[in-house]
């Protein structure tokens, strides 16, 4: 089997704009209060929040991106443009782990397409997708600035360099 | 040009003298070197990102885009060469790297920004062999289709749906490559005035309600005025045969004060022009209660005829009234006003306009602001109205003062509306007391009792005032719909009131509908239309165009009339009582002229022939003075009625159609501008309203929705299938890929329909 080496694109945003709000708790929002304090204007600190929101919730869903837009009071469409352009928030459900393959120049020359082929073969996934035990998750990313040790990974927020057919198995398996 | 601020620029081995801060693309566009761009756009933010404007400027290292470089004395450019060339043809190739070769379907074939410049520049061999994006057809709302892999990203859309109607509501998502225009949820919610439509240079935002229906070059574009809203933007009706399939506002089409904006109505409002429900031939009620019987122009016009001279025979000519809409051209109401004087000899004409402007243009003390005017002015004054909803075109000039040129507006409102988010000040009233803030304004000695109306702070309304009078500039002050005669006269004697040496003060009034200002030019002496319609002494009507019954709130008397003569383009309310009917011709099928809010007098143009047997109103009128004996010397030619016009009315002395011929240039009506007088009896007249004001009512705290005006049904735009479902508030339907309307019921209730 062969799989297409190119993220499959949702061509519509899953997410259901329900106009329902995300509620947080009083920790939560004291930390965003903390964040919305650093900026002269509320819009800055939407990365940060974001990355709250995402965190409370597994991914931006609906009522999420009802409550940044009328917390940071902004229009829907800003925050559609921010969560889809930045590859660590998801607009869908995401697995546990989220396998990020560098598909970059120099990652590219020194065989991501074989590790990536090889994390599609041992989830049975293609890139974009998540295993149905929503463990896993595979997607191809842009350049993350460590082409001095390529190939690489990351796998939510760690980096696995230098990879090679073994390290890919041994990391694979270690993952709980 | 002073020499003293012009400094000289080399391009490509001539010198030229241009104007500090000039954008070098406008230069080198001014002086005949063609530079092709997508992304720059006239008084938008700037993208530079279609990097199609490279030039090679001396000294600097690199190819420049010369959209974002402001010439500097001394400059020395190249626009044309060897490196400039390969650069332009790689950039292309970027550019067509994912665009399909859909040309012979693709609705903008033939007009396509993108098709022109390949012609120009493009490679006949692609490098890119990878597979291209692929994003099926669909519709983004009822109004816009979306072809996303046509998109070359020059962001125009998502630049003009910010700037100039400041929603936001389309804008990039994703990333890179695979970068889409879109908006969240893939449905737009925003007012469909469909400027993106008009802006994007490639097929990929289209006219969901033109689509596939015809191709450009099989058109005939027409220039003509918009018969919607007061802003009077010039537009392009394109007609094919007898039908007219859709209108633009395409710079390669027509150049009008408003550029290439048109709202909703003007862009999607066209389908009731030719709509099966139009008066297809004169109709007669032979007797009263029965039934509307088609009838030949003849009988019709001596039936009419006949009636109105037995009742001027036994009544006299004072109980024939004549109520012209101020929807009507100029030429219509001005031989209506000859039908009514010369004709029949009444006294008892007018139009029937909810927001008489008399008082203003009586008490006129300076010129009328133009969009121009707005768009560059310093300080601008909202009293009520809003501007967004009834004329889109100023709010969008006042929204691009402020964001673009700095202005600052003072929005004094008793509506929460959307333009506050652009207010330096917003001075939040009680419902109906706009007048008192307009005598706080006038008068400070009035200031505590209005601001204890208004319930706002005394301090504000200074802040305000003293914001125009430290204006160093023009000042605009518009005012809408809900003020007084008396206030209207206060607002229209403020450039000599808070006019001063560094300061021109300019007057922009909201008339509601397309030409307010000429009906009140043509008809200064007529009555007001609520006292025609409230008048027990009339026994017969002459009505071209329904009364408008918001005038009122109902028809008033007028059915209570013996006789009613009715020209009209739908059996509207009007239709129920009339007992004469005659088939007009829509604003597309005459020729004319309509008077804009800035005073503009524009062309009105024919764009196909009166459809079934209707004839242009003026003609009708001037058909039934002939019968009554009175024969105006029309024949059959509308400059013929502008040319009487221009001899007769006095604010228009000396005009004739081929001085209107360019409507880049319009031509601003000359009003008479009265001189300064003592304003004391307004001021009591509008403080013993302000009195009797309630005390208590609270303020309301609402945002009305974008387009809770827009859509609302009249006329006219009930004849578009698409804004039903608009007002029905814009479901998303269950598939984007097929039209909403084939999917979603439109006869007020949204049901599923099988899709067809």
């Amino acid at each position: 089997m062969t799989t297409e080496l190119v993220n499959i694109q949702p061509l519509y945003q899953p997410v259901k704009m329900s106009g329902e709000m995300a509620v947080f708790s009083p920790e939560v929002e004291a930390e965003i209060d903390w964040h919305l304090a650093k900026y002269p204007s509320k819009r800055s600190a939407i990365l940060p929040i974001m990355f709250i929101v995402q965190r409370e919730r597994g991914y931006l869903d609906g009522p999420g991106v009802s409550y940044l837009a009328n917390r940071l009071s902004l229009r829907i469409t800003d925050i559609w443009e921010v969560a889809t352009f930045y590859s660590m928030l998801h607009t869908k459900p995401i697995g546990q782990y989220h396998i990020q393959v560098c598909k970059t120049l120099s990652c590219k020359l020194l065989g991501a397409d074989k590790i990536t082929e090889q994390c599609s073969q041992k989830l049975g996934i293609k890139p974009g997708e998540t295993t149905a035990d929503g463990k896993f998750s595979l997607s191809l990313v842009e350049c993350l600035g460590s082409c001095g040790t390529a190939p690489m990974f990351q796998v939510n927020f760690d980096f696995h360099e230098n990879l090679t057919t073994e390290k890919v198995d041994q990391i694979l398996d270690s993952l709980p | 040009m002073d020499q003293s601020d012009s400094i000289k620029v080399t391009i490509n081995g001539a010198d030229f003298q241009v104007a500090k801060g000039a954008r070098l693309i406008d230069v080198c566009r001014d002086n005949r070197f063609d530079i092709p761009s997508f992304c720059y756009y006239a008084d938008l933010a700037l993208q530079a990102s279609c990097r199609m404007c490279l030039v090679r400027i001396e000294k600097m290292p690199k190819l420049q885009t010369s959209c974002t470089i402001i010439c500097t004395d001394g400059m020395v450019v190249t626009t044309q060469s060897e490196e400039i060339q390969k650069a332009q043809r790689s950039m292309l190739e970027f550019l067509l790297a994912n665009h399909p070769l859909d040309c012979p379907v693709c609705d903008r074939g033939g007009e396509c920004e993108l098709q022109e410049q390949t012609f120009d520049w493009g490679n006949l061999e692609e490098r890119f062999t990878e597979q291209k994006n692929y994003h099926p057809e669909k519709y983004l709302s009822p109004m816009v289709a979306n072809d996303p892999q046509r998109c070359i990203l020059c962001k125009r859309c998502t630049r003009v749906c910010d700037e100039w109607m400041g929603e936001q509501a389309i804008e990039a998502g994703n990333r890179g490559a695979h970068t889409v225009i879109g908006t969240y949820g893939g449905w737009l919610n925003c007012s469909q005035c469909g400027n993106c439509i008009e802006v994007c240079p490639t097929g990929t935002l289209l006219d969901g309600t033109y689509r596939h229906q015809a191709r450009p070059w099989e058109l005939n574009q027409n220039v003509s005025t918009c018969n919607f809203c007061s802003d009077g933007c010039q537009l392009s009706i394109g007609s094919r045969g007898t039908e007219v399939l859709r209108v633009v506002a395409r710079d390669r089409y027509v150049n009008g004060l408003n550029g290439e904006f048109l709202c909703i109505k003007g862009r999607f409002g066209h389908p009731f022009i030719d709509h099966s429900e139009r008066i297809r031939t004169p109709l007669i009620r032979h007797q009263k209660g029965g039934k509307l019987i088609p009838a030949t122009w003849d009988e019709a016009l001596s039936f009419a005829v006949r009636r109105l001279s037995e009742i001027k025979q036994t009544h006299g000519a004072n109980s024939i009234g004549v109520l012209g809409s101020p929807r009507l051209t100029n030429e219509a109401l001005y031989s209506l006003r000859k039908l009514a004087t010369e004709a029949i000899g009444t006294e008892n004409y007018g139009i029937s306009d909810a927001f008489s402007l008399k008082p203003f243009f009586d008490n006129l003390g300076g010129p009328l602001a133009t969009h121009r005017d707005i768009r560059y002015a310093k300080t601008i004054v909202l009293i009520g109205g809003e501007p967004e909803e009834l004329q889109p075109l100023t709010g969008k000039q006042i929204r691009q003062a402020v964001r673009n040129g700095g202005a600052q507006l003072i929005l004094i409102n008793s509506v929460r509306i959307r333009l506050r988010e652009q207010a330096s000040q917003f001075i939040h009233l009680r419902p109906g007391s706009e007048d008192a803030a307009v005598l706080a304004l006038a008068n400070a000695s009035d200031e505590l009792l209005a601001s204890r109306k208004m319930d706002v702070d005394a301090a504000e309304i200074e802040a305000a005032r003293k914001a125009i009078t430290d204006t160093q500039g023009d000042v605009i002050i518009m005012f809408g719909a809900e003020l007084s005669g008396a206030s209207q006269a206060v607002v229209a004697q403020m450039p000599y009131t808070l006019g001063g040496e560094d300061r021109r003060v300019l007057l922009h009034p909201l008339p509601l509908y397309n030409n307010s200002v000429g009906a009140l030019d043509m008809m200064r002496d007529g009555k007001e239309g609520v006292e025609l319609l409230r008048s027990e002494s009339l026994r017969a009507m002459i009505l071209a165009g329904t009364p408008l019954t918001n005038v009122a709130g109902d028809a008033g008397l007028i059915p209570n009339c013996e006789f009613i003569v009715l020209s009209e383009l739908f059996l509207t309310a009007a239709g129920e009582y009339a007992d004469v009917v005659f088939p007009a011709a829509s604003y597309a099928e005459v020729d004319g002229t309509f008077t804009n809010n800035d005073g503009f007098v524009q062309r009105v143009r024919k764009a196909i022939e009166p459809l079934h047997q209707s004839k242009a109103d003026w003609l009708i009128a001037a058909q039934l003075a002939r019968e009554l004996g009175v024969d105006f010397g029309f024949e059959m030619s509308a400059s013929a009625v502008f040319r009487e016009i221009g001899e007769r009315v006095p604010s228009y002395s000396g005009l004739r159609y081929p001085l209107l011929k360019d409507e880049s240039n319009p031509v601003q009506v000359k009003h008479a501008i009265a001189a300064q007088r003592e304003l004391s009896n307004d001021f009591s007249t509008i403080r013993a309203a302000v009195e009797a004001m309630d005390e208590t009512a609270n303020k309301e705290q609402l945002t009305p929705e974008v387009g809770h005006e827009l859509f609302k049904l009249g006329t006219l735009t009930e004849k578009v299938p698409q804004f039903h479902l608009l007002a029905a508030g814009n479901p998303k339907p269950e598939s984007v890929l097929v039209s909403p309307l084939y999917q979603i019921t439109v006869d007020g209730k949204l049901g599923k329909r099988a899709v067809a």
